[in-house]
């Protein structure tokens, strides 16, 4: 059973986040704090997708339509009312949430390849919507003026949102675990494996999956202030259909409804992609998502339980556990069997 | 409002319904008989659409003329996918992999396209191009009409090829009930293949006729991928002649719902009835099993 002993894993937890704290004191190019930057709100994205992609198993395709509603409601609510991002992340949360658990709450009698399309659907209709709305700048965009300050969320430098992201990190996956491990997150889980069965032992499914929306839009609502406030400038093409895959793909390669997998696979699939727009679509157009996409297919077509699902039952994981135990138990002096979770 | 403008419409919506028609049947095809979710549809529209242009470049083809040898191509390329690629990941359990698959073959095909033709606006002469037929009052774009005439030829041939030919009956048993087919000694695995290509041939003939009067570039296959699905649903999976009139009320619902709603908000409109008419259709379904 769980042991509240601290053992080496949560030592080398505590080292990594650590390190990753320390960054932005030997890495001073805003350009490698930009992809440090991205891949954390990317990371926040997918966790925000897998709570209903991941563990309730509706996928989504049209997250970026509810990360967008939360960029609007941050621009034009700072730029038109002044009011701070802080309390917008909070609105937005709120907002976004609601809307996609009502507008979304007809459609989770559909399973499977309807529920997607139906989040595609929702997500374009967005997008034409704004496109043509006036108030929030159509097609042109809204620009977020600078005005520097803690209060208005707006720097020069990379290093505040470097730990902005970091924390949101932090906060997102510490939600994700903690449903995970409760009650919900097993309710969740049951109407992911079986619907009728979650039925039949009482389970709520409309219910459930009403939380699991308004949690998931919700947070990534919150991932899309932080993003309107980090760039500075939305337009309508962020709810682009495209943009949803950014937040899907690294949950696949990361492995679905295991909560490691989107955190592993945005900190490999986002320095990637990065480094392939960097360096290839200077040299042919468009190179960098072939081989973007070439790897993900790869993954699909080999592992298609991505890199987590494939660890759990792999004799890798044995070994570094027991390893790891073995270190456990010269320092702390613990019986293996404490340590097993 | 005036009469003539919504009739005029109301024509045009029946010729673009057409396009819309033979892309949710070539979907139909793969949706309806490997129950996959091919989510690279349009993709595949936008690779004969350029090998059409290809042809016309090359070879001078005419774009009308050049319909069987792009369907041709087109199934080579299907079956090419569907043993190379997607028979890989069909899982007994769900279909979520395969959904993920296909959206990464298209963002492939979409870059490569880009990455082989660029990002510029291609467009192909044929004959017909640029002419208008007025027939009581009503412009008809000569074009539109003669792809309209070719889909509904190709539709009434692909109905007679699936209820009279040996492949078509094995490709109807097969959807019907794979364990079943394989027991009667149908390879099913060759009928996946072959319904995977002739799905893409489907879309290549979509493809070639669309391109007689439309433009082609990387990223047109977004608008066919999610219309194809739009139609699928709406005239019922697993049926030619629903496909084909689920086409027709698409493209009658943009023009004429475009003229009433504005242009600018006609996917929204598209989009909004696409989700009633799915959530209705689920309701009724889950009734008359209750029932």
């Amino acid at each position: 059973m769980k042991q509240k002993q601290i053992g080496i894993r949560t030592i080398l937890l505590l080292i990594l986040i650590a390190v990753l704290a320390l960054v932005p004191l030997w890495i001073k190019t805003p350009y490698i704090l930009g992809i440090f930057v991205t891949t954390f709100y990317i990371a926040c994205g997918t966790i925000a997708w897998s709570i209903l992609g991941g563990l309730t198993g509706q996928t989504s395709l049209g997250h970026a339509g509810f990360m967008g509603l939360g960029a609007y409601i941050t621009a034009l609510l700072t730029t038109k009312a002044g009011v701070s991002p802080w309390i917008c992340m909070l609105i937005a949360f709120l907002a976004v949430g609601l809307i996609a658990g009502i507008l979304m709450a007809p459609c989770f009698v559909l399973s499977g390849a309807y529920f997607s399309l139906v989040t595609i659907a929702f997500s374009e209709a967005f997008r034409n919507l704004f496109i043509n709305w006036e108030y929030a700048g159509s097609g042109q965009g809204i620009l977020i003026p600078i005005k520097k300050g803690f209060w208005q969320m707006r720097w020069v430098s990379k290093i505040p949102y470097y730990y902005i992201s970091f924390f949101m990190v932090i906060i997102f996956f510490i939600i994700l675990r903690s449903i995970d491990h409760s009650k919900l997150g097993f309710a969740l889980k049951t109407i992911r494996e079986d619907e009728d069965t979650a039925k039949a032992i009482g389970i709520n499914p409309f219910r459930y999956k009403f939380i699991a929306t308004f949690l998931s839009a919700g947070l990534i609502a919150v991932v899309g202030v932080f993003y309107a406030n980090y760039i500075g400038y939305i337009n309508s093409d962020i709810m682009d259909h495209s943009y949803s895959l950014n937040y899907v793909m690294p949950a696949i390669i990361g492995g679905v409804g295991n909560i490691a997998g989107p955190l592993l696979g945005s900190a490999i699939l986002t320095p990637l992609s990065e480094f392939l727009s960097a360096n290839l679509s200077s040299v042919a157009n468009g190179l960098n998502l072939i081989v973007y996409a070439a790897i993900v297919i790869v993954v699909i077509l080999f592992q298609p339980n991505g890199i987590m699902g494939w660890f759990v039952h792999s004799r890798f994981k044995k070994n570094v556990n027991k390893k790891l135990d073995a270190v456990d138990r010269k320092l702390f002096k613990m019986k293996q069997a404490e340590c097993e979770e | 409002m005036d009469v003539g403008i919504l009739v005029q419409a109301l024509v045009n919506g029946i010729m673009i319904g057409g396009i819309y028609a033979m892309v949710g049947m070539s979907l139909n095809m793969i949706f309806g008989v490997m129950k996959i979710t091919n989510f690279c549809q349009g993709e595949i529209v936008m690779v004969s659409m350029y090998i059409t242009y290809l042809l016309y470049t090359y070879l001078g083809l005419d774009p009308f003329l050049a319909i069987p040898l792009v369907a041709l191509i087109m199934f080579a390329f299907g079956a090419m996918l569907q043993s190379l690629l997607i028979n890989r990941s069909i899982k007994e359990d769900g279909d979520q992999n395969v959904l993920f698959l296909t959206c990464c073959l298209g963002i492939f095909l979409t870059n490569t396209a880009l990455l082989l033709f660029s990002s510029n606006y291609r467009t192909v002469e044929s004959i017909f191009s640029n002419q208008v037929m007025k027939v009581f009052g009503m412009n008809i774009s000569l074009p539109r009409f003669v792809s309209f005439l070719l889909l509904c030829l190709a539709t009434v041939l692909i109905f007679l090829m699936l209820k009279h030919t040996k492949l078509g009956k094995q490709i109807r048993a097969t959807s019907q009930n794979p364990t079943g087919a394989q027991v009667t000694g149908i390879k099913t695995k060759f009928i996946y293949t072959c319904t995977y290509g002739i799905g893409a041939a489907i879309a290549g003939i979509a493809g070639a006729c669309l391109m007689s009067f439309y433009y082609v570039y990387p990223s047109v296959g977004n608008v066919y991928g999610t219309r194809s699905f739009i139609v699928v649903t709406m005239g019922g999976l697993g049926n030619v002649w629903g496909a084909f009139s689920g086409g027709f009320v698409l493209g009658i619902l943009e023009t004429v719902g475009s003229t009433i709603v504005g242009a600018a908000f006609k996917d929204t409109l598209v989009f909004v009835v696409f989700i009633l008419i799915l959530v209705i259709k689920e309701n009724l379904n889950i009734k008359r099993k209750r029932g």
